[in-house]
């Protein structure tokens, strides 16, 4: 029998051991990818992903092979009477695959790919960086509760208090201006910028729900074993706990990821992200509300493209907790 | 006097002529009458109603007359609030160039050789608090513009051309009517400035000949204040009128509401004839919601005006759709458009030269509508100045060789190799709005073709002027635009390309160039003067000065019962002053 290391008894459900009794000795990571892979939806959505991830790594690729280019610009595709496409579904041609943008005669295409780039790897990185410092200071405060809890229950509360947008807006200049002054000019400045506000501003969320999950497993009988043995405090946050809170942190990760997909849209849309003529959905989706009546393919695009991601992070953020957890049941 | 316009950000100064051979306006306008500068329309003006404008931006950047300097917002004043000397006629097309009579009797009487200029006041003419409007008020007006440091934002012509000596440093001895040191020599204002025993001619005497003083006259610069009523820079958010109309309500970043005034007679003043009862104007709309609303036409959007002009994405529809005919217009404003280089920061000719040879001009004329945006611009005289324009031949030799529409990159690369320098990273100010973001990927890419790394820039619309205009803070390459303040290239050259001409984004400063404008403005045959400014145009496109793009037109779309509308040549907007309700 193989035990596994990281995961203490105490902290599989007795339901998941009945379920499985047949099958002995399987970690409660394969018990889990063994659900996830029977969900249909939830395999669908992951391939999807992985799809549109590739897509954007392989993007440079794919744009050569098809020879189209996120910059340049083709007074040929738009109309000199107003600067529409020319052509139907906003200019959809052989040389443009999914139309060009009005005005410039930019194509759609490559800028999608390009742009699943930037908006893929800014999200990517603010993730990353949210669930690391919500877990440590979740982990911690709950932990310690006493006057740590207090304190680093209020500074949440604080930056919780704060209007996001308002801030992001108010803060951009100055802090790219600082970036800038400290050698990252341009959309390098940029990009570190929207990471750094949607991680700041991101992370007391997961710090709440991890601090909660920490105050009852605290209490588990592993971890005053694991006390009563002497073990050290980094111990049993990072070795006897921490495994017991991978579902909330994964569940929260899928579930936040399309949000900051969302948020790096509104922020750019708002005019304080990206540079042009560097491509961003979030940029894309803000210039083509404006033609939404006379050019609906130029908002369909981006907009599908941000649907299928945001729901594809959904469904497989549900069936990651469902697969997780399976005494939650699905509704 | 920086305009956030709706469709593209231009610094606006007022306008002249509309372009003799394009003439103006493709909708249904009114056609003129002869005399009177009245309009008349086939089915008749007529009282009554409430105007509606909507627009984008929060306020009027400056309601202060001698602070407002922005193409739109004086053709709004002047309407509505704030009488002048002499104005420019309400009519279509060329006729908006004719000058008539105001507060004044007739448009100004030059003796000395045009150096000095009087103007008589008609009988009755009051401000709203009925008090009689004097030589007094006109004169106090004026001088208001002295006060540069409290009256900014607004034209200097006052400064710039009457008869007071200036210190050692070239500022005027003159500081304006707040100012109550000694220091501030009062005399030489009411010397330059003089009113006569009935207080109701006003004469002026400049330090040389202007020909044409009495356009200056339009400006709000020029137009009465009542030195009890005056509260400084707080007299932005509140100031007399003049006009039929006086403010009921302004709330910023709301509305504003004026409403008529009674004090306001018919009699003094045939200029207007205040139709509607009641005007709204509607701040702070999405660009994209007020064309929609244009548009739909329901309610009481069948009586608004927008203030700006329409959005890119909209004229396809709006001129291809017939149900629009009848109020759709188009038609050429006053401004130039172009991006200016910045000398002090990139002093090497060839590089100027290299990048006014790689920008693609036709991708910019595209991103602003293709044939709806204008023609493509030669220099900064636009062919409307009649007199004063002659084609630069910019594009089709003057720096050497044919460039075409769309940039020159492998020319560029030979000009920057000749420039015997490395290339700087050119660094791209433009205000931050969604066209104007595609223009800078424009100048990117055009540019980066001929391999010049260029940054992007995006300045809050707002503060956008604000920023290009302090050295300090401009960058290489601008995004600008600029209308002449009246139908003479002096109200171009002069402002754009001399030290604290106003408008010298460019930060040029050749003593040479500099002893031409002297001259030029000097000359007081006009044909001949024009020849100067023409000359001096070909000059600063030889030296880089800026990369010309656009001789821009505006589209407008206006509610189904706005009765008078037409491009109005000399602000390139409706004329808001004289637009009616139909019933």
């Amino acid at each position: 029998m193989t035990v596994s290391a990281q995961v203490t008894p105490g902290s599989v459900p007795p339901a998941a051991f009945e379920e499985q009794e047949a099958i002995a000795g399987r970690s409660l990571g394969q018990l889990a990818w063994m659900r996830l892979r029977r969900d249909k939806g939830a395999m669908t959505a992951m391939i999807t992903l992985i799809v549109i991830i590739a897509l954007a790594v392989f993007a440079p690729l794919i744009t050569r092979m098809l020879h189209i280019d996120p910059l340049s610009f083709d007074d040929k595709a738009v109309s000199q009477d107003g600067g529409l496409p020319i052509g139907p579904f906003g200019g959809m041609s052989l040389a443009h695959p999914l139309g060009v943008e009005p005005g410039t005669g930019r194509d759609n295409l490559a800028r999608l790919l390009y742009g699943a780039r930037v908006s893929l790897f800014i999200s990517f990185s603010a993730t990353i960086i949210t669930c690391t410092i919500g877990v440590l200071v979740g982990i911690v405060a709950g932990y310690r509760r006493g006057w740590v809890d207090g304190a680093l229950g209020r500074f949440m509360d604080i930056v919780l208090a704060f209007p996001l947008l308002l801030v992001a807006l108010s803060m951009a200049p100055v802090l790219t201006q600082r970036l800038q002054s400290m050698g990252l000019s341009g959309n390098g400045g940029r990009v570190l910028y929207l990471i750094l506000v949607i991680s700041i501003f991101g992370w007391p969320y997961l710090a709440r729900i991890v601090r909660g999950q920490v105050l009852s497993i605290r209490e588990r009988e592993f971890v005053e074993s694991a006390v009563s043995m002497g073990a050290g405090t980094s111990r049993i946050l990072f070795r006897e706990i921490l495994p017991n809170l991978w579902a909330p942190i994964l569940v929260y990760a899928t579930i936040v990821m399309p949000s900051y997909i969302a948020l790096e849209a509104s922020l750019s849309f708002l005019g304080v992200g990206v540079l042009p003529p560097t491509p961003t959905w979030g940029a894309m989706l803000a210039d083509s509300v404006r033609y939404f009546v006379v050019d609906p393919a130029f908002l369909f695009f981006p907009g599908a493209l941000l649907f299928i991601v945001v729901f594809a992070f959904n469904s497989l953020g549900d069936a990651v907790r469902d697969a997780l957890d399976p005494r939650t049941g699905r509704v | 006097m920086a305009k956030a316009g709706l469709r593209a950000v231009v610094f606006a100064a007022v306008g002249a002529l509309a372009l003799a051979a394009c003439g103006s306006g493709s909708g249904t306008s009114p056609s003129s009458s002869a005399g009177g500068g009245a309009t008349t329309a086939t089915s008749g003006p007529q009282k009554g109603g409430t105007l509606y404008i909507l627009t984008n931006e929060k306020q009027f950047l400056h309601l202060d007359p001698q602070r407002n300097y922005t193409g739109t917002d004086l053709a709004f004043a002047n309407g509505f609030l704030n009488r002048t000397l002499t104005a420019y006629k309400f009519a279509p097309g060329d006729g908006g160039a004719q000058l008539v009579p105001d507060l004044a009797t007739d448009t100004g009487t030059a003796t000395d050789g045009g150096k000095t200029w009087s103007f008589t006041l008609r009988d009755g003419v009051t401000f709203q608090d009925g008090s009689p409007i004097t030589c007094a008020d006109v004169k106090y007006g004026i001088s208001r513009t002295f006060a540069t440091t409290v009256i900014t934002d607004g034209p200097t012509y006052a400064i710039q051309d009457l008869a007071i000596p200036t210190d050692a440093k070239g500022n005027s001895v003159y500081l304006g009517p707040y100012d109550t040191s000694s220091k501030n020599d009062v005399a030489a204002f009411d010397k330059a400035v003089t009113c006569s025993a009935d207080n109701k001619t006003i004469t002026m005497h400049l330090n040389q000949p202007v020909g044409d003083w009495n356009y200056a006259m339009t400006l709000l610069e020029f137009s009465p204040v009542p030195k009890a009523k005056d509260t400084g820079e707080k007299y932005d958010d509140n100031p007399v009128s003049s006009g039929p109309y006086q403010i009921e309500n302004y709330t910023k970043g709301t509305s504003l509401t004026l409403v008529r005034n009674p004090k306001w007679s018919q009699a003094s003043d045939p200029y207007r004839h205040a139709y509607p009862d009641k005007v709204v104007v509607q701040f702070g709309l999405d660009p994209s919601a007020i064309d929609q609303r244009l548009m739909a036409d329901s309610g009481p959007d069948q009586t608004a005006v927008t203030l700006g002009g329409l959005q890119p994405e909209n004229l396809a529809t709006v001129f291809n759709d017939p149900k629009y005919k009848d109020r759709r217009f188009n038609g050429y404003d006053p401004y130039v458009r172009y991006l200016a280089i910045n000398t002090a920061k990139v002093p090497n000719l060839k590089q100027r030269l290299a990048m006014m040879a790689a920008m693609d001009r036709a991708a910019y004329r595209t991103i602003y509508g293709g044939n709806f945006a204008g023609d493509l611009a030669d220099g900064v005289i636009k062919p409307n100045l009649a007199i004063d324009y002659k084609p630069t031949n910019l594009w089709t030799g003057l720096l050497g060789q044919n460039i075409p529409d769309n940039g020159d990159p492998t020319f560029a690369k030979q000009l920057i190799a000749q420039s015997g320098a490395k290339m700087p990273t050119i660094t791209y100010d433009y205000p931050n709005t969604p066209t104007q973001s595609k223009v800078a990927s424009a100048v990117v890419a055009s540019l980066g073709k001929a391999g010049i790394t260029v940054k992007p820039n995006p300045i809050e619309p707002g503060q956008y002027y604000g920023v290009i205009l302090d050295p300090k803070k401009a960058d290489e390459l601008m995004y600008a635009g600029w209308g002449p303040d009246w139908l003479n290239a002096s109200t171009v050259i002069p402002p754009l390309f001399q030290p604290n001409g106003g408008f010298d984004v460019s930060q040029y400063n050749n003593a040479a160039f500099n002893a031409q404008i002297n001259k030029a403005k000097a000359t007081l045959d006009r044909t001949a003067q024009g020849a100067e400014w023409a000359a001096l145009n070909v000059e600063a496109m030889k030296d880089g000065l800026v990369i010309p793009t656009l001789f821009g037109k505006i589209q407008y779309l206006v509610g189904s019962k706005i009765g008078g509308g037409y491009i109005w040549a000399p602000y390139g907007c409706m004329p808001f002053g004289d637009l009616w309700i139909k019933s």
